[in-house]
């Protein structure tokens, strides 16, 4: 890059036009948000109505003892347990029980739900699909 | 540890007619004899594609010109961008080192790169110089095969990019902080957390240890049951597109 180049690169004047306009800059009456989500509704009177539900509440159970942390050691060599599918999960809490009461002559083809069906996801908190909750 | 990993993963486009040494590119050496806007005359080597290169670190290499041609020794150091590789104790030149104002400094031999086309690779059992190709075993595994004898030739376990080395990890951190606290620590980063495990690392045994226990509640609703929190309202039905 020769001499001319480098003079002209000098000469190109004016404010950056290429990034983003964040609340980061501009002068102080500048009052701008980053996307936060509103946790309410604005009334007819322009006071702001917070709805608690919309608040996010971290739920976080008792955590003494418990021996595992945010990050792994170097030492440890990789897992060997592959991951469980849904037929993993069925044959080993939901096939036993139905062989059982198969082998007893209780089994009714009717009456699943002890078992753990679940006919619809509507009425339930967490529901699977469409997936409700987020994880 | 993770300073040092997010520093690798950063890397920096180098400028295009950047000089290539033996030091890695951010390294004080490199920093001094590189310095941005620095404009030098091109070196032309033979491009290789990544895919065909056929010499790590580890490997035997048999020396084919130079002062110290038909003798075998160890790869230390590869740099693709030159075709160059270092191998141990061959090739030496000799220079004094940690010159201070009274003291003439250490007399050491410190070993020249040398060009791939002076290098050959050596047949495991042979031990004799052989041509390598890549190839694909039965498995679909790609391996380096000698064209001589058809023996594969191993890759030798390759160090990891942020120089740590898990053998020589030591174990629960002990508390102790200070630098140049740790003895023996030579090689990679002068933080001496790089070789223990910090206060916010999970032990090995705790990693490994199997105590999942599968049952056909989700997390969340577990959770609920552990802690007794009853939720009996349930979210109005709406619908998305």
């Amino acid at each position: 890059m020769g001499l001319l180049t480098q003079l002209v690169r000098g000469l190109v004047r004016g404010a950056d036009r290429v990034s983003p306009f964040t609340s980061k800059r501009g002068p102080r009456s500048h009052n701008k948000g980053r996307g936060a989500k509103k946790l309410g509704v604005l009334t007819r009177n322009k006071k702001f109505l917070l709805v608690k539900e919309m608040v996010p509440e971290f739920v976080v159970p008792d955590l003494t003892g418990f021996k595992l942390r945010p990050y792994v050691s170097y030492r440890a060599s990789e897992g060997s347990e592959p991951p469980m599918t849904a037929k993993q999960l069925f044959d080993e809490l939901v096939a036993p029980r139905i062989e059982k009461d198969v082998k007893d002559g209780t089994f009714d083809p009717n009456n699943l739900e002890k078992y753990g069906f679940e006919p619809t996801q509507e009425g339930k908190l967490f529901q699977l699909f469409p997936k409700n909750y987020v994880r | 540890m993770r300073l040092s990993a997010l520093l690798s993963a950063a890397r920096p486009r180098l400028p295009p007619g950047y000089r290539h040494g033996m030091w890695p590119p951010d390294s004080m050496a490199a920093r001094l004899r590189n310095p941005p806007g620095q404009r030098r005359r091109k070196v032309f080597v033979e491009p290789i594609a990544k895919d065909d290169w056929k010499v790590f670190k580890g490997d035997t290499v048999q020396v084919l010109a130079g002062k110290d041609a038909g003798k075998q020794g160890l790869v230390t150091q590869v740099v693709q961008a030159r075709n160059w590789v270092v191998v141990e104790g061959l090739n030496t030149h000799y220079r004094y080192v940690n010159r201070a104002a009274k003291y003439s400094g250490t007399y050491i031999a410190s070993e020249a790169p040398l060009l791939l086309s002076h290098i050959c690779l050596v047949d495991p059992e042979d031990r004799k110089p052989t041509e390598v190709e890549w190839r694909y075993t039965e498995e679909g595994e790609r391996v380096r095969v000698s064209l001589r004898s058809g023996r594969i030739l191993p890759v030798p376990p390759q160090p990891r990019q942020d120089g740590i080395v898990p053998e020589q990890w030591t174990g629960e951190w002990d508390g102790r902080g200070g630098w140049g606290d740790v003895a023996g620590d030579t090689g990679t980063h002068r933080c001496p957390l790089t070789r223990t495990d910090g206060p916010k690392d999970t032990s090995e045994e705790d990693v490994l240890a199997k105590t999942y226990r599968p049952s056909l509640k989700t997390f969340e609703e577990e959770i609920m049951d552990a802690m007794g929190i009853v939720e009996t309202r349930r979210a109005k039905k709406s619908y998305w597109y």
